[in-house]
């Protein structure tokens, strides 16, 4: 059976040939994306391409365009009953999958395929929105050199010519075009987003600037990365590794925001730091979190030399110490920078500002203020400081049957009530919350710190990989003349989630769990060379930034780069390259063949004479059309002709006197009695006639 | 060999539906553009006449390839970065590879045999590659419309050749210059297409278009009065002589007169000048020139096709009596040059 289906493949007429083809690219290039397509667009896509692959090979006809339409217009109202918009990313990849679906039905003719090579070239694009990974760009490399080759294959109209004459003709086309890629690839400019960020890429990340309870959960299910980082050092122990983000000091009752300050600014707390010991300096690589901050080591100073800098961003220490840029962070970037981790962490004077940071919403977590109270009322903690109130929160934490669990289920409106007194079922947002609602109660200020804490527990190429699943939250207090003092609630419970750094890891899916059934061991070992090379295309492709091109420019000599240098690098090269194409169109006007070049002298001479020859005319016949016209005044010169014409045709070693012979050619025409005098005019006329 | 059909709308070319003035004034520079060209036979592609311009499929590439850069832009993409400027790469390498597929080329044309006028003349089209093989060249006459319309397309080999036939349907006897003839390509993406504009220096002559039907052929006499030696000769039976003819059998030629004088001669008996025809102008009688032409034009292939030897007379012109293919062409020819 299968040999006859290959040889029935084989045979099979051009058109139903290419059609075939053509589906089969088109299915490779959508396929990625029933990933994230609504069921009913995989459906009808995949309906409709094997359709047309039916049609291509019984050689039935297509449907009538009202039929078309008609899909069309059933796509277009599921899409907006679906996404509520036809515009924006997955309502516009769902229309223009549907589109080059039913685009195929009305491929008449091989050049009616054009749309379709140009919506596929976009589809192409659409793919990098969800994934920029290697595994995707060498998906998406096959589904290009398929789109190339069936567009080479439609412009070639005569017989069958054979795929792989198309496709060789395409990567050619694509491997002379690799410099032109390369150039502007690297030098142009990255600007930022041209009309803000797009919405519906926000929430990518685990960070926000806000906490309700229960919005981790979601973040631990995402095994992407978050950002890599290289120490020059000794590398921190895991529960040394905190980065710190968005830090959390204003609570309504449901939502954790930034600090909203009531005072004036010189009342408010701001960043100080004690630092003590040496540096540990390091090289970070974020991935673009489209969000304002940089999730930096604790703790990373404000100081020349230890701060980072990123060409093109403003980057500055809040008053909470929290990195943050001046715009969402859109591109993958690396930098170094130096922090101290042991360190403290002020202000050391107290504030008015400060009061802010005991303020709690009235109204809610009603029963964990009152147990605070209670705690603090004790009498053996009548004159206690802050520390000693801390490690009897944590002692009761301990003690408390407390669990933690990626699935604590949904709280209520006194959520903070039901986990610290009644479910205690919880991870790092319930256990910091819970344990700044109880700290401020008893009028220690305290804040939650968000950001990521830990790492895979092996570096790879040095690089120690953050991911999106190390995302945590913990707590700060303040007590006077010691600044800040971290504090992670969640150790109490789970140490080995912050002492080993151990990410929170949910039930595996279908796959990873078959793989790991299969050999745990090999499993790992692959996974971490996948991940070598994927740091590898990291750094080196996607990681390609504004930055970047600094630095290549400053390696160039440029001083103080800016992206018109860029600009202007770039037009500079281009027209360099065209300059070049031209030098060679007009070397290769030139290079003509020394015989026909002879050839159309003589020929030219001779019709200054008054004799005209045709171009083709081999010597012997130019000398008898000259005896013919000139008779014996032209004998000289039939004579020559006779001699170029013995040497070229008649066995002569091959030579070049034809330089000389050349000057007594010229020489006997001028020697002509009657010759013609040629003016300006008349040579122009010839020179355009050549 | 060679692949010729018709197509009835080849390839998109901009321009089309402007405006009227526009159109004579395009119309102007494109017959001044014609006239500063050369009429050759022979017609070599170089830099200096190959025309090259992007498609509307050109154009709607640069527009895709500008929205993705603009994607990429604003969702910052490296990758989008990367498959743009890829494209891109590839665009340009494509506009070489276009022109290329022209460049270097030598076009011929083969001499055309004669037709009738309303009758497709096959012009012979040899392209010589002496580089890599070329694909998808198209070859067409640039005046479209009307009749004399074909349009062919071709691959030719590395280092071979390559004919093409396109048809030209003259419409009235005579001469006809070839018009001139485009080759182009858009091989390999479409997105550029490379031109040529060819004047052959090449004629067809066209015969006068046979008259059908036709009344039967005139009375095989030799007593038309406007024939004076055919009168004397209708007397006697008196053997003359006259130079061989083409058509003239081995008994007919007098051996002993060109023993004797060294010239074929043939010998002219009653019999055969009974067998010979002469068409001549008053036969043709009724209508205007160009009917009568038509009419001994019919007459010739009749008189060819019946195996009659006949000859022609045109005022001013004379064709003697002969047989055979040759003799009906230049007969043919007689009656399409005349006037």
């Amino acid at each position: 059976m299968g040999a006859n289906f290959w040889s029935r493949l084989r045979h099979l007429p051009r058109d139903a040939r290419d059609t075939l083809f053509h589906l089969l690219v088109i299915g490779w290039t959508v396929l990625p994306h029933l990933l994230h397509l609504p069921a009913w667009c995989a459906a009808m896509a995949g309906g409709v391409l094997a359709w047309r692959g039916r049609l291509a090979l019984t050689g039935g006809p297509l449907p009538s365009r009202w039929l078309v339409s008609g899909l069309l217009v059933l796509a277009a109202g599921l899409t907006v009953w679906r996404e509520r918009a036809l515009l924006g990313k997955e309502a516009g990849v769902t229309m223009l999958v549907v589109l080059l679906a039913l685009k195929t039905l009305e491929l008449r003719a091989r050049r009616d395929a054009l749309v379709v090579f140009f919506l596929g070239f976009f589809l192409v694009l659409t793919h990098f929105l969800y994934s920029q990974s290697l595994g995707t760009g060498l998906w998406m490399l096959v589904a290009l050199w398929g789109l190339l080759t069936a567009l080479v294959l439609a412009h070639m109209p005569v017989g069958k010519p054979a795929l792989a004459q198309a496709s060789a003709v395409a990567v050619r086309a694509a491997a002379l075009g690799l410099p032109v890629m390369v150039v502007m690839f690297l030098l142009f400019p990255r600007i930022g987003p041209l009309w803000g960020l797009p919405q519906d890429a926000v929430g990518r990340t685990g960070l926000s600037g806000s906490m309700q309870l229960g919005g981790v959960a979601q973040l631990a299910n995402d095994d992407s990365v978050a950002l890599r980082v290289r120490f020059f050092g000794t590398p921190p122990r895991p529960e040394q590794m905190y980065f710190r983000g968005p830090v959390l000091s204003t609570f309504d009752g449901r939502e954790w925001t930034r600090l909203v300050p009531t005072v004036p600014v010189a009342q408010r707390p701001r960043a100080e730091f004690l630092l003590d010991g040496a540096p540990l300096r390091y090289e970070m690589t974020v991935e673009p979190s489209r969000l304002p901050l940089l999730p930096l080591l604790e703790a990373t100073p404000e100081r020349e030399g230890a701060a980072p800098s990123l060409p093109g961003y403003l980057v500055t220490l809040r008053p909470d110490a929290q990195w943050q840029t001046d715009r969402p962070l859109g591109e993958r970037l690396r930098f170094e920078a130096s922090a101290w981790l042991q360190h403290r962490h002020g202000p050391f004077e107290s504030t008015l500002g400060l009061r802010d940071l005991v303020d709690l919403p009235a109204g809610f977590n009603p029963r964990t203020m009152e147990w605070a109270a209670a705690l603090r009322a004790r009498p053996e903690y009548a004159q206690a400081d802050a520390p000693t109130l801390v490690a009897a929160v944590l002692r009761h934490i301990r003690a408390g049957s407390f669990t933690y669990t990626l699935e604590p289920g949904s709280y209520g409106r006194h959520a903070v009530d039901e986990f610290w007194l009644d479910r205690k079922l919880g991870f790092c947002e319930h256990f910091a919350a819970a344990f700044v609602v109880v700290m401020r109660t008893m009028d220690v200020p305290s804040r939650i710190v968000t950001g990521y804490q830990g790492s895979d527990p092996q570096p790879l190429d040095g690089y120690w990989i953050v991911r999106q699943s190390h995302a945590h939250a913990w707590a700060e207090y303040w007590v006077e003349g010691r600044g800040w003092i971290r504090v992670d609630p969640t150790a109490a419970v789970a140490p080995e989630r912050v002492q080993r750094g151990r990410s929170l890891q949910p039930t595996p899916g279908l796959v990873a769990g078959a793989m790991r059934g299969i050999d745990p061991a090999l499993a790992q070992q692959l996974r971490a060379q996948w991940e070598a090379i994927n740091n590898r295309w990291n750094q080196w492709v996607l990681n390609y930034s504004r930055a970047r091109q600094f630095s290549l420019l400053e390696q160039l000599g440029f001083e103080r780069p800016s992206w018109q240098d860029l600009a202007k690098l770039l037009v500079l090269l281009l027209s360099l390259a065209s300059l070049g194409g031209a030098a060679w169109a007009w070397w290769d006007r030139r290079r003509q063949d020394p015989w026909q070049r002879l050839q159309a002298l003589v020929q030219r001479r001779l019709a200054r004479v008054g004799v005209t020859v045709q171009a083709h005319d081999p010597p012997r016949a130019r000398a008898s059309r000259v005896r013919e016209v000139l008779g014996l005044r032209g004998q000289a010169l039939a004579e020559l002709l006779d001699a170029l014409d013995r040497q070229r045709y008649g066995g002569a070693p091959p030579g070049s006197p034809q330089r000389g012979w050349w000057r007594a050619f010229t020489a006997a025409a001028r020697a002509l009695p009657g010759e013609l005098r040629v003016d300006g005019s008349a040579g122009l006329a010839t020179r355009g006639r050549r | 060999m060679s692949i010729a059909h018709p197509h009835p709308n080849p390839l998109p070319r901009a321009g089309e539906g402007a405006g009227s003035t526009r159109r004579t004034l395009r119309q102007r520079i494109e017959r001044w553009w014609q006239s500063r060209l050369p009429t050759t036979d022979s017609w070599a592609l170089g830099q200096r006449n190959i025309y090259i311009l992007p498609t509307r499929a050109g154009l709607a590439f640069a527009l895709t390839l500008l929205v993705m850069l603009l994607a990429s832009i604003n969702y910052q993409l490296n990758l989008g970065y990367a498959l743009t400027f890829l494209l891109a790469g590839a665009g340009l390498v494509s506009m070489h590879m276009t022109h290329g597929t022209l460049r270097g080329l030598t076009l011929h044309l083969r001499p055309t045999q004669a037709v009738f006028a309303g009758d497709a003349a096959m012009l012979e089209v040899v392209i010589h590659n002496p580089g890599r093989p070329r694909h998808g060249l198209a070859v067409f006459f640039h005046e479209r419309g009307g009749s004399g319309c074909s349009f062919a397309w071709c691959d030719v080999p590395a280092g071979g050749h390559e004919t093409v036939h396109v048809s030209l349907v003259p419409e009235h006897r005579g001469w006809h210059p070839v018009p001139m003839l485009v080759v182009e390509t858009v091989f390999p993406f479409g997105l550029f297409r490379a031109w040529t504009l060819w004047r052959p220096a090449a004629r067809v002559l066209a015969w006068p278009r046979p008259e059908q039907p036709a009344p039967p052929l005139p009375a095989s006499d030799a007593s038309a009065g406007e024939e004076p030696e055919a009168q004397a000769g209708a007397g006697g039976e008196l053997d003359g002589v006259r130079p061989w003819r083409r058509g003239d059998s081995m008994r007919q030629v007098a051996w002993k007169k060109v023993a004797r004088s060294g010239e074929l001669v043939s010998r002219e008996t009653t019999a055969t000048r009974q067998n010979e025809l002469w068409l001549g102008w008053a036969a043709a009688h009724g209508g205007d020139a160009e009917q009568r032409l038509s009419r001994l034009a019919a007459w010739v292939q009749a008189a060819h096709q019946a195996g009659l030897a006949c000859g022609l007379r045109l005022p001013g012109v004379e064709l003697p009596p002969g047989l055979g293919d040759a003799h009906r062409r230049a007969a043919l020819d007689q009656l399409a040059r005349w006037g």
